[in-house]
């Protein structure tokens, strides 16, 4: 794997995690342990996403610092295949 | 209203081309069990849900479904990557090849196109729901066939994650169904149509 991809599965992780979470919280939204655990993941990942976007630009548009560049077109998209380092 | 993430929600990486599950894992896209089919039922039938719950649940498993969707399609993509005319002629995926060169298409493994036919969206959330179940578990059998077919550790992982997705969302849908009874008349819940006869619902206290 390279860097960038290792940071990403990291961030990827913690989103998921948020997701199982958000669908369990659907139906189960008075469990306050379900809704601290996703608070506490969406804390963790906000610095990962920030560090990640200064170095290999946005993964969403609305989140990032276009001031420079137009770094939204950049590849690799998702089903690209990186070459390892 | 919906924001591209510019990341799939589980990785693909696969560094061998194999034309011959390419060929079966469309199926997933654009097929009969498929994620193209999940995510527009789900996404249809939440317009009309009378509970906050379902309306949430159908939301949030409609919008996974388009992840895997991506997913699926990186997976065929990766697959069927740099492939040679003789690889193409030799897996048998020149009928497919004919007709999309290596392009992704919506269709099933035996190359019937999309149809909004593989869905309903019935207007009455018990009958929805119960779809949605038998859904899930015929994206969960399509998936554990597809994996009697998969020898590539690279497949095999996102594959395996998505089997498991199918499950956490029958689970849910599940808890959907039992939410919805809770609102009702124990004595009659197939009696009516919650979404259209609205005095099926208990009276409040």
């Amino acid at each position: 794997m390279t860097q960038r991809e290792i940071m990403l599965k990291k961030i990827g992780t913690y989103k998921f995690a948020m997701k199982d979470l958000q669908l369990y919280l659907d139906t189960h939204p008075k469990d306050e342990v379900a809704l601290n655990k996703f608070e506490e993941y969406r804390a963790i990942l906000k610095p990962l996403v920030r560090e990640f976007e200064q170095k290999y630009g946005p993964l969403t548009l609305k989140s990032n610092d276009m001031s420079n560049k137009y770094l939204w077109i950049k590849n690799p998209w998702p089903w690209d295949i990186e070459e390892d380092d | 209203m919906f924001v591209y993430e510019k990341q799939l929600q589980y990785p693909v990486k696969i560094k061998r081309c194999n034309p011959q599950l390419a060929k079966i894992i469309i199926s997933q896209y654009g097929g009969p069990d498929g994620e193209l089919g999940a995510s527009l039922r789900y996404l249809s039938q939440r317009f009309s849900m009378p509970v906050q719950e379902l309306k949430a649940t159908l939301t949030d498993i409609g919008t996974e479904e388009l992840n895997h969707l991506e997913m699926i399609g990186a997976i065929v993509y990766q697959l069927t990557k740099d492939l040679s005319e003789e690889e193409i002629k030799k897996n048998g995926f020149d009928a497919y090849f004919v007709d999309h060169t290596t392009g992704i298409y919506p269709s099933s493994a035996a190359g019937v196109p999309f149809t909004a036919a593989y869905i309903q969206s019935k207007g009455d959330p018990i009958t929805d729901l119960h779809e949605d179940m038998a859904a899930e578990q015929k994206a969960r059998t399509t998936y554990d066939n597809i994996l009697r077919f998969c020898d590539d550790y690279d497949v095999k992982d996102p594959i395996r994650f998505l089997r498991a997705r199918e499950v956490v969302h029958y689970q849910r849908f599940g808890e959907n169904l039992r939410i919805l009874t809770d609102k009702l008349d124990s004595k009659n819940f197939y009696q009516f149509n919650p979404s259209f006869d609205k005095k099926c619902f208990k009276k409040r206290k």
